[in-house]
């Protein structure tokens, strides 16, 4: 320590307990603690009405289905950590995907179909973050014309075709080991894999102090464009990843993408404790936010209610949190 | 004690932002072991210049040797390697990080395998944050729960992480208890006679002479002198600093003072203001002192209808009002000049015309439309009553100087013929010169009857512009003083009593 | 933000236009003809309404993602007014309006109340209000108006369309009040510097709250005429109009981040982006293609307009 050899003052005891463990969890953890709390409640209560809810076929549907909104919300999550935002991951999705059923259908090896999306998703959302960085573009509007860009290129390539005639061993999300549906296991792992990075390396931290503080960012020597630009080819890895789950999941890849797939992957990460305004949250909420929307999807229609309900529930759900956020803070 | 080799030699160093030349071959160096004080006017280029020093900006000419070898910094990161750490004066902290991650951000203690090691973290963050005497504050805390002097705190807790060799302070003490500043005081001669050399910018003599070996001043960006701290006194420092002999900076006219404007009673809101009364009379200076943290800028901001009291009344002539917008305090006759011009006062893109005119809109309107020439009369009658030095009145304010800026919210709150003025820091980041004219502006306004509130942070203007001076500490009035009985002793005094509970004296 | 450098954007913007005008009739006979420049006239008036809107709304450095979902809601209204309800098509018209209005207060009060940033609630409503829309139309769409009714979308005005009239009159008052008068001065005022806005008495939070109500209300505006064009509402109505909008407020040389930004610039930006439009598809280009421009021009448009700023000329 730097102060040996000077005599300090004296140690004064403590005058305020400091606060237990559980307390700094909770303090730290809320939302994710609410969230996983919320899939519980959900759980018992649908369960009530309609025991079905927790057969093994559902259990994996809801536990598997959402697996890929899951995955493309880490990356998600760390983009709107670092105070930034993109709402064209949906159509880059939709494109890589179309991407990798031509390749696997017109016989390249699997881990080629599987692997090259993940590098064309790397690379254009490098693009997007030299226009954010460097360009100076707010995310939000860089990131609307990519959705543009992306949604129009997507259906004057495809026309309008659906992919048909997967080979089977493309399908990966249909698999399962050790008896585990592959999905589950790939969330699993991506999702600890990025915690652990995000709470114990440097550069997983220094996503959030870009969030938190721009200029103190800056001044503690991150520089901060470059990471700008990473944190978005990092995120494209993932929304690559995120793909294979996707585009393997049927026997079919649609010619488009599940309307308002981006909102959802935004607001798994919000609802997940990933506040909008930067510099706090973990991938592990976002991992149980989109749990947690597959769980209310699936309890939609196990109570009968009409599907068509589910956006405005969403919606519901992101004010609810972005309220709370703000009171949170102080704000409101 | 020290050697007479510098650790740190800056020579020849000039920098210019778009053609304004902020600093012109300024030489200054730090000795290992020595306290080396940094005086000058604001706009003087102290603050470029420490930033240089950091690294976070690059010379236009000039060097830079550390140690012997010369050095040029491309980013802070190569600055903070070779032994420089900051505390700069807005603190550059991350609120949703925890104390000790704020101070480790960057540097971050590891584990045999790579990882950061986070119990390391809080442990070295509670010893350092111990050495300071800072043993109540929580290292898990998320820094923006913390109130600004134990963010201060956080602040030098992270430049010791860092082994300084050279520790840059600007203005460490804006936001202290008088406790805490002798606390400073002392880690800042530990860390001297350990051998680190100390740059300290500041504006308070007092400080200066009780701390520092040398003083080097800088004026208008270039370099007026460097001395041993026993071969000057304030007078001369003070006349280094700005050029020209002082005269009394304080013209303070004896005016008839009138019946009684501004009565408030039993005003409350929140903790910051407690139960305060005082009355204001026409003609009036009542000046405001009190620490960072003691309510004044609440109780103005109350007084003023943006932050509304919860209880208490507030009467104008003599009548109850109730001030819930500043649109209210503003048709009552009251008048607020903000803290913060640039974030509060202006809006920097602006023309003058249009700032000026912004809380008076309707007048310089029919209907609904705005009169340009209206508008451009006013502005020049403005422009020309407070000397506002400017191109037109088309220019847009960020442009101006901080004094000129300064005068221009002055001249927009003077626009809605004010009987009530609040001035919240009226000369804070003002050069001299600007300074004795607005002070002379505020002579002119109580000889007209006007009644003046005056917030300072600067005892010898309270004193100086003052006819009764006001005492607040932790949110109450402690005294109230005729200007003949203010003097630094019961001043002092009465801003750091104790009122009520302990929890609330002080800023911590 | 003096009027030399307005002059200029505009200036630029306008000689933009005109070039794109010349070469796209040179590139199709069909373009400059009257009745096909009356019918684009016709076809970007649910886009200017909407972005007439935006103008002021990102000049106050705020955004409003939500006008595509409000629309859709509305034109949703309009029929479950109309057909379920058996209201009379005017008042259901009416009352659709309402609805959209009261869509935009939401978005005001949110923003206003709970301090909500745009982006963020917009977001939020963009996903409320489309989901309202689906729920309550469960898919379905309604067809089978009276023939009055396309006169508004459909119909002509002394020689041009009805909706352009519209568009007109709203462009000339939105521009007049942007211009001169104190609430337009106030909504520069907040996207410059909010703080200092509210510090020198402006009602910040009642400009606000009237800026997005009124999104919403010319949304609904566009959503009936847009429905009265097509004769037929449908739950995904407007889906994607937002960014047209944001790109015609950005091309006519608003800024993102507040306190610039004219309603002339925003309809020449507008008419280029028609133009464009149209020069498109009589090139034979499908919708996608010109999506792809529009997005791309969006970013350019950014650009352009950070590198004027970095010069200086503000």
């Amino acid at each position: 320590m730097a102060m040996t050899g000077v005599e300090l003052p004296p140690v004064r005891p403590r005058t305020s307990a400091r606060p237990s463990t559980l307390r700094r969890l909770m303090a730290d953890y809320g939302q994710e603690i609410v969230v996983f709390a919320a899939i519980l409640a959900l759980f018992v209560v649908v369960t009530m009405v309609n025991p079905r809810f927790i057969s093994a076929n559902n259990l994996t549907s809801i536990f598997s289905g959402n697996a890929y909104i899951a995955v493309a919300a880490i990356g998600m999550s760390m983009v709107i950590v670092t105070g930034n935002i993109d709402v064209s991951v949906g159509a880059l999705i939709g494109v890589l995907a179309t991407i990798s059923g031509t390749l696997a259908v017109a016989g390249y090896p699997v881990w080629v179909a599987w692997f090259v999306p993940v590098l064309v998703g790397m690379a254009i959302n490098g693009v997007i973050g030299i226009l954010v960085a460097y360009g100076r573009i707010p995310s939000i509007v860089v990131t609307l014309g990519a959705l543009s860009i992306l949604r129009g290129g997507l259906i004057s390539i495809t026309g309008g075709t659906w992919i048909s005639n997967l080979p089977p061993e493309f399908l990966i999300a249909q698999k399962r080991f050790f008896d585990i549906p592959f999905p589950l296991i790939a969330m699993v792992v991506l999702t600890l894999l990025a915690a652990l990075w995000m709470r114990y390396f440097p550069y997983g931290r220094s996503l959030y102090a870009l969030g938190g503080n721009p200029e103190a960012a800056v001044a503690s020597g991150i520089p901060a464009e470059r990471r700008v630009v990473a944190v978005f080819v990092i995120h494209g890895f993932f929304a690559g990843l995120a793909t294979i789950l996707f585009a393997t999941q049927l026997q079919v890849i649609q010619s488009t993408v599940p309307s308002n797939l981006e909102l959802t992957i935004i607001t798994a990460s919000v609802i997940g404790g990933v506040s909008i305004m930067g510099g706090s949250g973990t991938v592990i909420g976002s991992t149980l936010a989109a749990i947690l929307f597959a769980t209310i999807g699936s309890a939609l229609i196990f109570v009968n209610v009409s599907a068509y309900w589910l956006r405005a529930v969403i919606g519901l759900l992101i004010l609810a949190t972005v309220l709370a956020d703000m009171l949170r803070r102080g704000r409101a | 004690m020290s050697e007479t080799t510098p650790f740190v030699a800056l020579s020849g160093i000039s920098k210019a932002f778009s053609s304004v030349k902020v600093l012109k071959d300024v030489s200054f160096d730090v000795r290992a072991g020595e306290i080396h004080a940094l005086l000058g006017e604001n706009g003087a280029g102290k603050s470029t210049l420490i930033k240089i020093l950091s690294g976070l900006y690059t010379p236009d000419a000039g060097t830079v040797v550390i140690d012997g070898k010369e050095m040029k910094f491309a980013s802070t990161r190569d600055a903070t390697a070779a032994g420089i750490a900051t505390v700069y004066q807005e603190l550059l902290l991350f609120p949703e990080l925890s104390v000790a991650e704020n101070v480790f951000l960057g540097n971050y203690p590891r584990t045999a395998s790579g990882i950061i090691d986070w119990a390391e973290v809080r442990r070295r963050t509670r010893d350092l944050l111990d050495s300071l005497e800072t043993y109540d504050l929580d290292v898990d805390t998320k820094v923006l729960s913390l109130s600004v002097a134990q963010r201060q705190r956080v602040e030098i807790a992270k430049a010791l992480s860092k082994n300084a060799r050279v520790l840059i302070m600007d203005e460490p003490t804006a936001s202290l208890v008088d406790s805490d500043v002798q606390q400073l005081m002392t880690v800042i001669r530990q860390l001297r006679d350990r051998g680190v050399g100390i740059v300290y910018v500041s504006h308070r003599m007092s400080e200066i002479f009780a701390l520092a070996d040398r003083v080097t001043v800088l004026r208008d960006g270039a370099f007026v002198a460097t001395e041993d701290i026993g071969a000057v006194d304030e007078a001369r420092l003070v006349s280094l600093m700005v050029g020209r002999p002082i005269e009394s900076l304080f013209p303070k006219a004896e005016v008839p003072i009138g019946e009684t404007v501004l009565e408030v009673r039993n005003l409350n809101r929140g903790r910051q203001v407690r139960d305060i009364s005082f009355a204001l009379r026409k003609g009036e200076i009542l000046g405001v002192a009190g620490l960072v943290g003691s309510g004044r800028t609440e109780l103005a901001l109350a007084l003023f209808g943006m932050t509304p009291a919860t209880s208490g009344e507030i009467r104008i002539d003599g009548k109850p009002v109730s001030i819930r917008s500043p649109l209210q305090a503003r048709d009552l006759g009251i008048a607020y000049v903000p803290e913060d011009r640039g974030l509060q006062g202006l809006v920097k893109p602006m023309a003058i015309r249009k700032n000026v005119t912004m809380a008076t809109l309707e007048e310089v309107s029919s209907g609904i439309f705005i009169k340009a020439r209206a508008e451009a009369s006013r502005a020049l009658a403005a422009v020309r009553r407070l000397a506002i030095r400017c191109r037109d009145i088309d220019q847009p304010v960020g442009e101006l100087s901080g004094g000129n800026q300064q005068k221009v919210v002055i001249a927009k709150w003077l626009e809605t013929a004010p009987r009530v003025l609040i001035l919240d820091e009226p000369t804070r980041g003002v050069d001299v010169g600007a300074k004795s004219e607005i002070h002379a502006i505020m002579g002119e306004l109580v000889a007209q009857g006007v009644a003046i509130l005056m917030i300072s942070s600067e005892l010898p203007e309270v004193v100086g512009m003052s006819d009764r001076v006001l005492v607040m500490s932790g949110g109450s009035v402690t005294e109230v003083l005729d200007r003949a009985d203010a003097t630094p002793e019961r001043l002092g005094a009465a801003m750091t009593a104790y009122v009520d509970t302990p929890s609330v004296a002080g800023a911590w | 933000m003096t009027l030399r450098s307005l002059i200029r954007h505009e200036t630029l913007l306008a000689l933009l236009l005109v070039l794109a005008l010349v070469v796209l009739s040179f590139q199709s006979d069909r373009f400059f003809t009257v009745a096909n420049l009356l019918n684009q006239g016709r076809l970007m008036t649910e886009t200017g309404l909407i972005a007439i809107a935006m103008t002021f709304i990102i000049a106050t450095g705020g955004i409003d993602l939500s006008v595509g979902s409000i629309l859709g809601l509305a034109a949703i209204m309009t029929g479950v007014f109309w057909h379920n309800l058996g209201l009379p098509l005017p008042v259901a018209a009416l009352a659709a309006i309402a609805v959209g209005t009261l869509a935009g207060l939401g978005n005001g009060l949110i923003i206003t109340r709970f301090r909500v940033p745009p982006l963020i609630a917009t977001l939020a409503t963009l996903a409320l209000y489309r989901g309202l829309a689906e729920g309550i139309s469960q898919a379905r769409s309604v067809r089978g108006y009276p023939d009055w009714f396309y006169v508004l979308g459909q119909g002509e005005v002394l020689g041009v369309p009805t909706q352009l009239w519209v568009l007109l009159t709203v462009a000339v008052i939105a521009s007049i009040v942007l211009a001169y008068t104190r609430w337009g001065r106030t909504v520069y005022a907040i996207g410059s510097n909010e703080v200092a806005a509210r510090f020198s008495g402006l009602s910040v939070e009642k400009t606000k709250l009237l800026l997005y109500t009124a999104s919403g209300f010319t949304s609904a505006l566009a959503a009936v005429i847009f429905v009265s064009r097509v004769s037929t509402t449908r739950s995904d109505m407007g889906t994607g109009i937002e960014l047209d909008a944001i790109t015609a407020v950005v091309l006519g040389g608003a800024s993102i981040f507040g306190g610039r930004g004219t309603v002339l610039g925003t309809v020449i930006g507008l008419c280029l982006i028609q133009a464009l439009k149209n020069g498109l598809s009589l090139a034979g280009v499908t919708g996608d293609g010109t999506i792809m421009l529009i997005g791309a021009v969006l970013i350019l448009a950014i650009l352009a307009s950070n590198l004027f700023e970095r010069s200086g000329t503000r």
